[in-house]
């Protein structure tokens, strides 16, 4: 009965409306939202528990949104597996690396940030590029965090939701790219 | 090993008003006295200015006027960063029917890098892309001011001068606060008779300009209550950078930040001080990288590089491999020579040299020799234990170092390299016999210093 719990599990439940490409690695126990976009080469790991995407999210090349366990933790001693909830209209540009276990809605990571595992986005965030934000702490909203030294700044508005870039891909990237469905229950993950 | 290649490893002396040492790509060469200049032996002229990011050209006397600042480009105030202008449709009601609205094009700044927007700061989005966002009105007026007054000063200096009569005093003394160019053109042309009739600028009314002068309060308004108990919001507050790139406001809030016009970047041109003959002349246009005077050293003088360093020991004999490379494109002979006992030149060395005492012979740079298949080899007889290697106009050759100071640091040799050089530059005189070779070969000698890295553990 474990066992067909744990299959249960980890299954890739994605929403009718999003385009998931084939060639992107998803592994665990992942929802995705509808009208999400994953490209080639994106790779959502669940490891150390299940990853809850909701809609509108762009999610570019070589992005990585994984939830692992802790780097002082074994993986064979007990620890209750957390979600990671990512909220909507976010975009997770090329290359970007997010542990983030809480991420509100219109944030905008930038390519090659690295968002460590204890920081929380809340809404309208933008982690600008190549930019490593690993503290322990709540990022308020519309912060945006930029330059080598991580600086920061509060923006008046947050940034726009990507609808036309979403709208665009949504209608090329199946002529080009075959698409994942959704997995029936029971089944391995594809 | 591409940390050999680093141009400090190897530097050259240049006898100047100062000795510097620097390495070769850094250095100009005067053909005209035959020596090496560092960028501190030349002297420096401003050739024109341009935008660093629309690539305008400015003639000086109206980048003067502009404060050197452009006039379409924009600086972020929160990064430095250049702004771009963005548009957006917002609706608005039409001019004819007030009760429609119709989606019209409205312009704002914006920073790709720390997103910041002109909208932060509270200003309108303008309807015409490319107009002006700055706001020193304040500052004009009071230029305006003082302008006036310096030439009010002016007026009753040279009125005292045509009094006493003096002599005439020099133009740069009498210029305050940078008048325009009517009043210079005026003012240069003028002896001392003619100084009754100056007056300003023709045409021109002397505007009264009054300024109040700021109102000296007694009263001071007090600091609010709460301004040691308030918890500072850093976003808020603006970084010292930010604060003094506006000398004239200096904003403590981060609201108050505007953006700053860009600011010009010059092209100059470089002149040796001894011949006064131009050592390096850029180009006018902003987007062409070539000169149209390039003395540069490394194309005159052979350069020495490192190829290869063994594990150095202190106080044991090892061999170093250096390259020697020639720029010309006729045979070039080199002599090398240990600095001697005692030189004023060396007190960097840490190790002692031995050059080879032959004399190195250098083929010239031929273009075309990639091309061309059917060239012969070059016949040099080269001593093995000298030249290691030959390759059309480079040649590598071993020098042997025995360090002589144990401490941490690196091992420094030093020795002279004297080559012959053709001035193709000079006039040819013509000579009585008529035959002579068109270009006389002089001797340089060059104190060349190297760095070797560290002593091997």
């Amino acid at each position: 009965m474990a066992d067909k719990q744990q299959n249960a599990q980890k299954s890739v439940k994605i929403a009718a409306g999003a385009v998931v490409c084939v060639e992107s690695e998803i592994r665990g126990d992942v929802t995705i939202g509808p009208r999400t976009v994953v490209h080639p080469k994106a790779r959502i790991i669940a490891e150390a528990g299940p990853i809850v995407i909701g809609e509108g999210n762009l999610i570019e090349e070589q992005a990585l949104i994984i939830n692992s366990y802790p780097e002082n933790i074994t993986p064979e001693s007990e620890v209750e597996p957390k979600t990671m909830t990512i909220g909507m209209n976010n975009v997770f540009e090329v290359g970007c690396v997010s542990q983030a276990l809480k991420i509100g809605d219109n944030n905008v990571i930038e390519s090659k940030a690295d968002v460590g595992r204890n920081v929380i986005l809340t809404s309208g965030c933008i982690i600008g590029a190549f930019c490593q934000v690993n503290t322990c702490e709540v990022i308020p909203e519309n912060t945006v965090i930029y330059g080598s030294g991580c600086m920061r700044r509060v923006q008046t508005e947050r940034p726009q939701p990507q609808t036309l870039q979403l709208d665009f891909l949504m209608k090329i990237l199946p002529n080009y790219h075959h698409l994942k469905k959704t997995v029936k229950a029971g089944h391995n993950a594809s | 090993m591409a940390s050999l290649l680093q141009p400090d490893r190897v530097v050259y002396l240049v006898r100047g008003e100062k000795r510097i040492r620097a390495p070769l790509s850094q250095l100009y060469f005067c053909r005209y006295c035959s020596e090496l200049r560092s960028l501190e032996c030349v002297s420096h002229e401003v050739d024109s200015h341009y935008c660093p990011s629309c690539l305008e050209n400015m003639p000086s006397a109206e980048a003067k006027l502009k404060k050197n600042r452009c006039a379409n480009c924009f600086d972020c105030p929160c990064c430095m960063h250049t702004l771009s202008t963005r548009a957006t449709n917002i609706p608005a009601p039409l001019p004819d029917d007030p009760t429609k609205t119709a989606m019209k094009k409205a312009y704002y700044l914006a920073c790709g890098f720390c997103r910041w927007t002109s909208r932060d700061v509270g200003m309108a989005d303008k309807s015409v892309g490319g107009c002006s966002y700055s706001k020193d009105a304040h500052i004009n007026k009071l230029i305006e001011y003082y302008q006036q007054l310096a030439h009010r000063e002016k007026q009753e200096r040279d009125r005292k001068k045509l009094a006493r009569r003096r002599q005439c005093m020099p133009l740069a003394f009498s210029e305050k606060y940078g008048l325009g160019t009517r009043l210079q053109r005026q003012r240069s042309g003028a002896p001392i008779s003619n100084l009754a009739g100056l007056s300003l600028k023709e045409g021109e009314d002397q505007k009264e300009i009054s300024i109040e002068p700021a109102p000296a309060l007694d009263e001071v308004e007090p600091l609010p209550e709460d301004c040691y108990t308030r918890p500072i919001s850093l976003p808020e507050v603006t970084t010292l950078r930010q604060r003094l790139l506006q000398p004239d406001f200096q904003p403590a809030g981060a609201s108050q930040l505007h953006p700053r016009h860009k600011h010009l970047l010059m092209k100059r041109s470089l002149r040796c001080r001894k011949c006064e003959h131009n050592l390096s002349k850029p180009e006018f246009n902003p987007t062409s990288i070539k000169f149209k005077i390039q003395l540069v050293a490394v194309s005159y003088i052979p350069e020495v590089r490192i190829m290869s360093i063994p594990n150095l020991r202190f106080m044991k004999e090892s061999q170093v491999l250096l390259t020697l490379t020639n720029p010309v494109e006729n045979i070039t002979h080199v002599t090398l020579a240990a600095c001697e006992e005692e030189d004023p030149d060396e007190i960097n060395s840490t190790a002692k040299v031995m050059v080879p005492s032959k004399e190195l012979v250098l083929a010239g740079k031929d273009a075309a020799a990639e091309y061309d298949e059917l060239a012969e080899p070059q016949d040099f007889q080269d001593d093995p234990d000298v030249v290691a290697f030959r390759k059309s106009n480079k040649i590598g050759f071993f020098i042997k170092v025995i360090p002589q100071k144990e401490e941490d640091g690196d091992v420094t040799v030093s020795f002279k390299i004297r080559h012959d050089f053709r001035n193709l530059a000079a006039p040819i005189k013509p000579s009585e016999e008529g035959g002579d070779t068109p270009a006389e070969a002089i001797w340089l000698t060059h104190h060349v210093e190297l760095s070797l890295g560290p002593l091997a553990p």
